[in-house]
């Protein structure tokens, strides 16, 4: 991968500066499953990007021909590489171009070659950064128990949010929602009340040791609790936009959420949400892929229609009670890391 | 308020590997307060930090109170500063103790402990002992260096019997629950402490095996508590660095309150000290913290802020730099 010097797309919904301190940071595009040989289009920070695979191996490109650019994403591909259908440029391992029809003797330019972005493949996702500072490399968000053998890993759908990633992470985040929200997939309508909690700062963000008597079974079937068992939800927040949180069942089950929100610009988000657990295994994994689909559907229209879309990082601009620990950790940990107003416009 | 004693730090020592036992006393080697097999202290630690540990060793011992505390790799805090910073005779605040994990009256006992879970377990064993109920001890750690009090446990008891157990030889609570746990009975009780998985596990296990719930005990969690402000604070003033105007703040105001009186715009949003609007640099003077979104480091730290809706002064003024 060649360096480049970062700058915004244009057309960027973001503050500039904000953009560069996201750009620094790792992002989830695609789940790994859904990236094949064919050029498939994703869009990180209003910049679009292709990706695709080459001997198994992902690359992330900025979805511009190097040529006369077309996007990579209108063509198709062979067993060399993804083609341009303009002129019919191909583009193999680390985004190299190997073909120009036009001209099939001639040595090929450095210029030729698609604008890359490194590539991690973690939690069954395709995670990139546009901007890696290489002296100070960002880390990638992690998993508990994603690699533990007793866990089954399960990878939702994509999800599309028509809000801010910021308001979408700071919602998963939110326990004081559960019994307005989500009272029709897990949550209890009359155990509103929130036990006191204390955010603790990590090098990474933040985690929180919730306690309640909230539970996690889903609502109409059995509830496997025995009576007032207390619930241990650990959030582990990953700044800028990666939560997981592990929900401790009766005994040793435990159901391991990531919430991985990709910020494709300031008022889209595609959430990803790789999930582990070490029970119900024989349960088919489309019925988790519809229960979450159905919790993320209920936050929609909260997210979709809070105003201002963007996340006040001034504390002063909203008004906080003491179930919000987490948020305010949250605006707190993006505020150290130097957004500013953080998007207000 | 609960009470607070004064102690030193009269030993530290290793105790297994990865952990401290801390040995407090009395600075004029006067008697501390007497406490039960279960009792913990609050240990107050420099940067607001207030820590829960469990009393250990010999109950009945009046040679001072004795805290074992593991190295935490995740901790940013409590543990960090007693492996890291404290030393043998420096002074520290903590509370008188207090119960809320006492032995019951039982015929038989079983305790089992993981870990740091040791430490209230073994001074129970060490009152059971004492007091001639049968026991069996059960403890599970990772490899054999990390026990402690491997050395006392290690010597025969009249009436109990330790085993410790080493997740590292296949001996984790999953695989090796031990046979007292098959045999409920109303006399037997069982004690629990360790990590919530660890408790969750032996209690699950102990209830499908027929215990009756009221039989199994551990501690309560406690979440820690939020910071009252006192109502007997003293007085003291404020004074803006901008313009030096200076207002006293009485024992029943805030620094807010006075500040928005003398018609001083002060950001607030929560006015509970948790949220941290109103968070403001300060030039001189000492803050006796009271929110609770600062972290220790910052509020040990050089670059202090006060927070304006609940925090007061260690001295007699504080100056603060908000805009006018
Ligand atoms: S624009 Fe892509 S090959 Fe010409
Ligand atoms: S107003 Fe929230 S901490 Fe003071
Ligand atoms: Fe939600």
């Amino acid at each position: 991968m060649k360096a480049h010097r970062p700058t915004p797309p244009a057309h960027c919904s973001f503050d500039p500066e904000d953009w560069l301190r996201l750009a620094r940071c790792w992002h989830p595009v695609a789940r790994a499953c859904d990236v094949d040989n064919k050029p498939h289009k994703a869009v990180l920070l209003d910049e679009p990007l292709v990706l695709y695979r080459i001997n198994g191996q992902a690359v992330v490109a900025r979805d511009v021909c190097p040529h006369r650019g077309v996007p990579l994403t209108l063509g198709f591909h062979d067993e060399a590489g993804i083609i341009c259908p303009y002129h019919g440029l191909r583009f193999g391992e680390d985004g190299r171009c190997n073909r120009i029809p036009a001209s099939p003797d001639q040595p090929i330019p450095a210029k030729l070659n698609l604008m890359t972005f490194p590539v991690e493949e973690r939690y069954g996702l395709v995670w990139t950064c546009l901007a890696p500072d290489t002296d100070n490399p960002a880390p990638l968000p992690t998993m508990p128990r994603w690699h533990d053998a007793a866990f089954q890993q399960i990878n939702c759908p994509p999800f599309d949010v028509n809000g801010f990633a910021g308001r979408q992470v700071e919602g998963f985040l939110d326990v004081a929602h559960f019994a307005w929200v989500h009272s029709a997939t897990f949550a209890d309508p009359d155990n509103s009340q929130v036990p006191d909690y204390s955010p603790q700062e990590t090098d990474y963000g933040f985690t929180a040791d919730y306690w309640s008597t909230v539970s996690n079974y889903p609502s109409g079937a059995e509830d496997r609790a025995p009576p007032d068992f207390r619930w241990l939800r650990r959030f582990e927040m990953h700044l800028p936009f990666t939560a997981t949180l592990t929900v401790h069942f009766p005994g040793e089950d435990r159901l391991v959420i990531m919430n991985a929100a990709s910020p494709v610009s300031a008022r889209k988000t595609r959430m990803f949400a790789p999930i582990a657990r070490n029970f119900d295994l024989h349960i088919p994994v489309g019925e988790v892929h519809a229960f979450n689909l159905r919790v993320f559907e209920e936050d929609r229209l909260m997210v979709e229609t809070q105003r201002p879309e963007k996340l006040p990082l001034d504390l002063t601009l909203e008004a906080h009670i003491p179930a919000d620990r987490s948020s305010i950790a949250y605006r707190r940990g993006l505020k150290k890391m130097g957004f500013g107003e953080f998007f207000l416009v | 308020m609960r009470n607070t004693l004064e102690v030193m730090v009269e030993g530290i020592w290793r105790q297994g590997e990865g952990n401290l036992a801390v040995r407090l006393t009395a600075p004029d080697g006067a008697a501390l307060p007497g406490w039960s097999p279960g009792a913990h202290i609050d240990v107050h630690l420099p940067g607001g930090l207030v820590r829960q540990y469990s009393l250990t060793g010999n109950p009945a011992s009046r040679r001072g109170y004795l805290i074992c505390v593991a190295r935490d790799p995740d901790s940013r805090g409590g543990s960090r500063y007693i492996h890291e910073s404290l030393r043998p005779g420096q002074r520290l605040t903590i509370s008188t103790p207090r119960n809320l994990f006492p032995l019951e009256k039982a015929d038989r006992v079983v305790l089992m402990a993981a870990g740091i879970g040791i430490t209230p377990l073994y001074a129970m064993a060490r009152r059971l002992e004492d007091a001639g109920v049968p026991f069996t001890l059960h403890y599970y750690v990772r490899h054999p260096e990390q026990a402690a009090f491997r050395y006392q446990l290690g010597h025969p008891f009249r009436f109990g019997d330790c085993t410790i157990y080493h997740s590292s030889a296949g001996e984790s609570p999953r695989h090796a629950l031990p046979e007292a746990l098959t045999r409920p009975a109303t006399g037997t009780r069982l004690y629990l402490c360790g990590p919530d998985g660890f408790m969750d596990h032996v209690r699950q296990s102990a209830l499908t095996r027929g215990w009756s719930p009221e039989n199994i005990h551990s501690e309560a969690f406690q979440p820690p508590a939020p910071s009252a402000p006192a109502s007997s604070d003293n007085a003291f003033t404020v004074t803006l660095a901008s313009t030096g105007q200076r207002w006293p703040v009485a024992a029943d105001q805030t620094i807010a309150r006075v500040l928005l009186d003398n018609g001083i715009d002060v950001p607030l949003s929560c006015e509970m000290g948790i949220c941290g609007a109103c968070l403001t640099p300060v030039t001189e003077g000492t803050v006796d913290h009271r929110d609770s979104v600062q972290s220790a480091a910052e509020k040990s730290g050089p670059r202090q802020q006060v927070a304006l809706c609940c925090s007061r002064s260690l001295t007699e003024n504080l100056t603060i730099s908000l805009a006018p």
